[in-house]
C-alpha cells in the first residue's frame, strides 16, 4: 500500500515530550490556518515527492531500541482513509503512536482510540469555541460541533492527550486565550505555542511581530491556573462529562 | 639560561677602550636597566661560562665582534645585539653546540606590542588584559626554553614541523592537570608550603568552600590545565546536616559564582574547573567513614549522607538553570554527572535526570559521564578521565589519598601520516608506531625535567607538589599518566580510504583499526618503559588549526583537498580527535553510537558533542535519550551544546547566534557556545575554531520545533 508520506524525520526530541519519536508528515488538510507553516503539504501536496513507506520502515528499524514511537502529523492525518493500515504497519515494528489532529473528524479519532491504535493525541484548538473566532483562525467555515466532539472525546478517554493553541497576536489576544482556557477548564494540558512569522500560509502575517517569550510564558501560566480551576472564573461552558484522568 | 648581566660593567677601571676608538665612547644598554661602557671581557666571560668555548677561540671571537662594532661607529648598543653578533661568529666557526647554549630567549619589540594591544587567541579562556599579557610573554619564553633545553632536538623539531604537538609548552615547568578530593583539605586544612598563613580544617561549609577555591587557585599555579574535584556534593554533605534548603541553595550559588568569577588569578584566566557529581552515593564511598566539620570523623559513613548530598546537587543545578546575572550559562565550574547502574536504582533518579536534562536543554552545562558495569571514574578537563583501578579503589577507603595527574599531553598529527603513507596499510601502521615512540620519548624527557624540579624538595619551584601531609608527596610521580592524543582521524581515513568516517562502514572500520592499534601500542609501550601511556581525545583547541595550517604549508597541494574549513579565509582546521566531520548531517543517535565505538579504546576519556544550535528539545525526551545512550551504546560521555546571543546593550541573553539582539535590536552582541569542551565567547576563538563553528551541523531538525 502506498501512503502519501511527504516528510519523515527519523528522530525528534520535541514532538513527543518524554519520548524519542520519529515523525511522519501526511499531506492534505481541510483547514487553511493563515499561520500554517507546513502549507506546502496543504496547498500543493502533489508537487512534493512521496517517501516510500519501505524507506520509512527501514529507518525505524535502524533505530530500534532508541525510537519509542511515531508521531503522525500533517496536514491533517484523520482525512487519510488508510490511516488505520498505516498505524497497523507501524505497530508491527512495536511503535507507540502519537497523533496530531485538528479535531475535525471525531469519528476517526474515536475509532483509533477504541481500537487502541494510539497512545497520545495532540489536538490543535484554534480559538475560543465560537463560530466566528474559530472560522477566522482556521481559514474555513468549520463545523464547531465536531471540534467540540473531539474535545469531549479526548477528555473522556484514558489515553494521554494535550490541547495546543498557536497565538498570532492579531488573531488571538490575551482575553481570547484565557477564554479558551476557561472553555477547556479541567483538561489535562493546554499548551500555548508561539507563532513563527518566517513562512506563513498568509504572507500578510510575515510582518506580524510574535509575542515575546516572556509574554507567552506569562499567558501560559495564567492559562494553567484557569485549567486547574484554581482561579475564580466561571466553569466550563459546555462539558457535561468529567475529564478523564491520565493513565499511561 | 645565559645571564645577560654578564655584559654589565661593574668595574669601570677594568674597562678596555680600544685604541682605535679614541674619540668614540661606546655605551652598552644592558638588560639590567643600566648603561655601561664597552667591555670586551663580558663576551669572554659569557662564552666561557655558558657555552664552554676554549680560551683561544673566545679571545678571537670577542675581538672580531669588537672590531665589527667599532667599525659600525654606533654610540649605543644593546647587550642582546652583542649576543647575537657573537652567535653569528659561533655559526661561522661551526660551533653549533656552543651557539645553542649561548642562545638568548626573548621576544621582538613588534610582538610585545601586539601582545599588549591584542587578545591572545590560543586559548579562549584567557581574557585580554595586563595579566594575560604577562602570561603570554612568559609562556613564549618558556616555550622557547622547552624546545631548546628540555626536549631533545629531534622532539623539538617534530613539534615545530607539526608531526606532533607538545601541549602547554609555555607551562613546561608544571605537570598537565590534576584531579583531587575535597577530603585532603577537609582533613589537613589549608596548610600549603610557603603560605603566609595556615588554616586548620574548616568547621563551616562556607569556609570549606573558601579553602576549596583557594586550593584550586594554588593548584592552578602548579598545573598547566584543568583542576577537577571528585564527588563534590557528597564530600560537602557532612557539613550540610540541618541546613535549610535556602541555605543549601545559597552555598550552591556561592560555589558556582566563586569558580566562574575567579578570573583574577593566573594570567586573568578562570580556573578550568570541573566538579564531579553523583545522585547516588558511589559504591566505593558507601562504607567510607565520613569527615565532617573540624576535619573530624563524624562516626557515620558516607552512605548516611545521601540526602544532604542530593539536596546539594539539586541546588547546584537550580543555579545552573538560572544562569548568571544576565541569564547566560556559567562557563565554569563544569558539572560532570556520573550515570551508573546504581544511579538507576536510587530513589528520585527520574526527577533528577529530568532536572539536569532541563539544564542541558536550556543552558547546556550538564556533562553526562557514563560509568557502566563496575567502572568508576573521575573526570576533568575537556573530557579527560581517570579510571579507578584496584589501587585507587583501595585509596578510596581513605579518600584524602585520591589524586590523579597527567604529566603531559602529546598529540599526533594523523592526517600527515596519511599524506606520506601513500594508501599503503603497512607503511601507515609502521609510521604510527614510529610517531608513538616519538611521543613516548617526549614524555620521558618531560618526566626527567619535572623530576629534576621536584628533587629540590621544599625548595623546589613545585614545592606545593612535594608536600607530604599524608606521608607521600602530593604529586605521586610513580602514578601519573602520560597522555597520547590524536587529531584528525577523520581526515587520515579520508586520505587513506577515500571516504570520511561517516561515509561508509569500511571507512569507520578502518578508523577503528587505527585507534585499536594505537591503544595496543600504548599498552606495549607502557610495559616497556614502566610508565602509564594512555590515549586521550585531545581537546585540540588550537592544535586542530595549527596542524591544518602546517600541512597546507608542507603537504600542499594534497592537503588542500582534505583540510576542513575555508582556506580563503584562513579558517582551516582538522576534525578533532576521533570525531566525525562536524558538518556531516548525522542523526544524533548515529553520532552517539558511532563516535561511541571509539570510546572504549580511548582510556583517558572521550566525549560526544550534540550541537543544538537554536533548538530547545524537551527535557523528558533528552532524559530518555541519555538513558538509551547509557544502555544501548558504548559512548563514554555526552554533552548538549546550545548557542546564545548576549546583548551588550540591553544585557539580555537569547537563544541562537544572531547578528543583532532579538530583544532590543542592538548590533553590539556577543555569541556564546561551547568550544572544544567548555562554554566561552566566540569573539575569543582562533580562526580554525571559527571555521569549525561555521561548519557545525546543528541537529535543529531533530531538536527544534517543526
Amino acid at each position: 500500500m502506498s501512503f502519501p508520506i511527504k516528510g519523515f524525520l527519523e528522530t525528534s526530541f520535541v514532538d513527543w515530550p518524554g519520548k524519542v519519536a520519529s515523525v511522519i508528515f501526511l499531506s492534505h488538510c481541510n483547514f487553511r490556518c493563515p499561520y500554517c507553516h507546513n502549507y506546502d503539504l496543504v496547498l500543493h501536496p502533489d508537487q512534493l515527492p512521496t517517501i516510500p513507506f519501505e524507506q520509512v520502515i527501514q529507518q525505524i528499524k535502524k533505530y530500534k531500541g532508541w525510537v519509542d514511537g511515531v508521531c503522525i502529523t500533517g496536514g491533517e492525518p484523520t482525512l487519510f482513509p488508510a490511516l488505520v493500515q498505516l498505524i497497523e504497519q507501524l505497530r508491527n515494528e512495536h511503535m507507540l503512536i502519537k497523533l496530531d489532529t485538528n479535531g475535525s473528524r471525531p469519528e476517526v479519532l474515536k475509532k483509533l482510540i477504541d481500537n487502541h491504535l494510539v497512545e497520545h493525541v495532540a489536538m490543535d484548538v484554534k480559538a475560543p469555541l465560537n463560530q466566528e473566532s474559530y472560522s477566522n483562525c482556521c481559514g474555513v467555515s468549520v463545523d464547531l460541533e465536531k471540534i467540540k466532539g473531539s474535545i469531549d472525546l479526548l477528555r473522556k478517554t484514558f489515553i494521554s492527550y494535550e490541547f495546543r493553541v498557536t497565538a498570532v497576536p492579531t488573531l488571538l489576544k490575551k482575553e481570547n486565550l484565557l477564554m479558551l482556557a476557561n472553555e477547556l477548564k479541567g483538561s489535562e494540558k493546554l499548551t500555548l505555542q508561539n507563532f513563527n512569522p518566517e513562512h506563513p500560509l498568509d504572507p500578510g502575517l510575515k510582518n506580524i511581530k510574535p509575542y515575546t517569550d516572556q509574554e507567552i510564558e506569562e499567558m501560559q501560566e495564567e492559562m494553567n491556573q484557569i485549567l486547574k480551576g484554581s482561579n475564580k472564573s466561571e466553569g466550563s461552558a459546555f462539558f457535561y462529562s468529567k475529564p478523564a484522568t491520565r493513565n499511561l | 639560561m645565559g645571564s645577560l648581566s654578564e655584559y654589565r660593567e661593574s668595574d669601570v677601571k677594568r674597562r678596555i677602550l680600544p685604541d682605535e676608538t679614541t674619540d668614540m665612547a661606546l655605551f652598552v644598554r644592558t638588560s639590567d636597566e643600566d648603561m655601561s661602557f664597552w667591555n670586551r671581557q663580558r663576551i669572554v666571560d659569557a662564552l666561557v661560562k655558558e657555552a664552554c668555548v676554549d680560551m683561544a677561540m673566545v679571545e678571537e671571537i670577542s675581538k672580531e665582534v669588537q672590531e665589527q662594532i667599532i667599525a659600525s661607529k654606533i654610540s649605543v648598543i644593546t647587550s642582546p645585539l652583542i649576543r647575537e653578533l657573537v652567535n653569528a661568529r659561533l655559526i661561522e666557526k661551526g660551533l653549533e653546540k656552543a651557539r645553542k647554549m649561548h642562545t638568548r630567549l626573548g621576544v621582538p619589540l613588534y610582538d610585545v606590542d601586539q601582545f599588549i594591544l591584542h587578545p591572545n587567541k590560543e586559548n579562549a579562556n584567557v581574557p585580554h588584559g595586563p595579566e594575560a599579557t604577562n602570561l603570554t610573554l612568559a609562556e613564549n619564553i618558556k616555550k622557547e626554553y622547552a624546545l631548546l633545553s628540555v626536549f631533545s632536538q629531534s622532539i623539538g623539531d617534530a613539534h615545530m614541523r607539526g608531526d606532533i604537538h607538545l601541549h602547554d609548552l609555555g607551562f613546561i615547568d608544571r605537570p598537565y592537570c590534576s584531579g583531587q578530593s575535597l577530603e585532603y583539605i577537609k582533613k589537613f586544612g589549608l596548610n600549603l608550603p610557603n603560605a603566609l598563613s595556615i588554616a586548620k580544617p574548616a568547621k563551616h561549609p562556607e569556609v570549606l568552600l573558601a579553602h576549596m577555591v583557594k586550593f584550586a587557585a594554588a593548584l592552578q599555579s602548579n598545573f598547566a590545565g584543568a583542576i577537577g574535584w571528585d564527588a563534590v556534593n557528597l564530600f560537602f554533605a557532612p557539613y550540610l546536616v540541618d541546613l535549610s534548603d535556602r541555605e543549601i541553595k545559597q552555598l550552591a550559588q556561592m560555589l558556582i559564582f566563586e569558580f566562574s568569577q575567579q578570573a583574577v588569578a593566573r594570567g586573568g584566566q578562570a580556573i578550568f574547573s570541573d566538579i564531579n557529581l553523583y545522585w547516588e552515593v558511589p559504591k566505593h564511598f558507601e562504607d567510607v567513614p565520613a569527615i565532617g566539620p573540624g576535619g573530624k570523623f563524624t562516626g557515620k559513613n558516607y552512605e548516611d549522607y545521601a540526602s544532604e548530598a542530593q539536596k546539594f546537587v539539586w541546588a547546584l543545578f537550580e543555579i545552573y538553570k538560572e544562569g548568571d546575572g544576565t541569564g547566560r550559562p556559567f562557563f565554569f565550574p563544569k558539572p560532570l554527572v556520573h550515570i551508573t547502574e546504581k544511579f538507576f536504582k536510587t530513589d528520585g533518579h527520574e526527577e533528577f535526570l529530568n532536572h539536569i536534562c532541563d539544564v542541558a536543554a536550556d543552558k547546556g552545562n550538564t556533562y553526562f559521564v557514563f560509568d557502566r558495569g563496575g567502572t568508576a571514574k573521575i573526570s576533568e578537563c575537556c573530557r579527560l578521565s581517570f579510571k579507578l583501578e584496584d589501587q585507587d579503589l583501595a585509596d578510596a577507603k581513605q579518600p584524602w589519598k585520591m589524586r590523579y595527574s597527567a604529566l603531559q599531553n602529546v598529540t599526533l598529527n594523523l592526517p600527515r601520516l596519511g599524506y606520506v603513507s601513500d594508501k599503503d596499510d603497512s607503511v601507515l601502521f609502521s609510521k604510527i608506531s614510529d610517531l608513538m615512540e616519538l611521543a613516548v620519548q617526549a614524555h620521558i624527557e618531560k618526566k626527567l625535567f619535572i623530576e629534576k624540579l621536584l628533587a629540590h624538595g621544599d625548595k623546589s619551584p613545585l614545592s606545593l607538589l612535594t608536600m607530604k601531609k599524608d606521608g607521600v608527596p602530593y604529586l605521586r610521580m610513580h602514578r601519573v599518566t602520560y597522555l597520547i592524543g590524536m587529531l584528525g582521524l577523520n581526515e587520515l581515513v579520508h586520505i587513506h580510504t577515500g571516504e570520511e568516517l561517516h561515509e561508509s562502514k569500511k571507512a569507520l572500520k578502518f578508523g577503528l583499526k587505527v585507534i585499536s592499534q594505537m591503544d595496543l601500542l600504548s599498552k606495549k609501550l607502557s610495559k616497556k618503559y614502566d610508565m602509564r601511556f594512555v590515549l586521550e581525545q585531545t581537546p585540540a583547541e588550537s592544535t586542530a588549526y595549527r596542524f591544518a595550517r602546517l600541512d597546507l604549508k608542507y603537504h600542499s597541494p594534497q592537503s588542500g583537498h582534505y583540510v576542513k574549513g575555508d582556506i580563503s579565509r584562513g579558517e582551516t582546521y582538522y576534525t578533532n580527535s576521533t570525531y566525525f566531520a562536524v558538518s556531516s548531517e548525522m542523526n544524533p543517535i548515529d553520532r552517539v553510537i558511532k563516535e561511541g565505538l571509539f570510546h572504549p579504546r580511548i582510556e583517558a576519556g572521550s566525549l560526544t558533542h550534540v550541537w543544538l544550535g537554536e533548538a530547545k528539545p524537551s527535557k523528558e525526551s533528552l532524559a530518555n535519550f541519555v538513558i538509551k545512550t547509557f544502555r544501548e551504546s558504548l559512548n563514554d560521555q555526552i554533552a548538549f551544546s546550545p548557542e546564545f546571543t548576549n546583548c551588550l546593550s540591553c544585557g539580555k541573553t537569547s537563544r541562537g547566534l544572531k547578528d543583532d539582539c532579538p530583544c532590543c535590536g542592538a548590533k553590539e552582541v556577543e555569541g556564546i557556545t561551547r568550544i572544544t569542551g567548555y562554554f566561552t565567547k566566540i569573539s575569543s576563538w582562533n580562526k580554525g575554531k571559527k571555521g569549525e563553528l561555521r561548519d557545525r551541523y546543528r541537529n535543529q531538525g531533530f531538536f527544534g520545533n517543526k
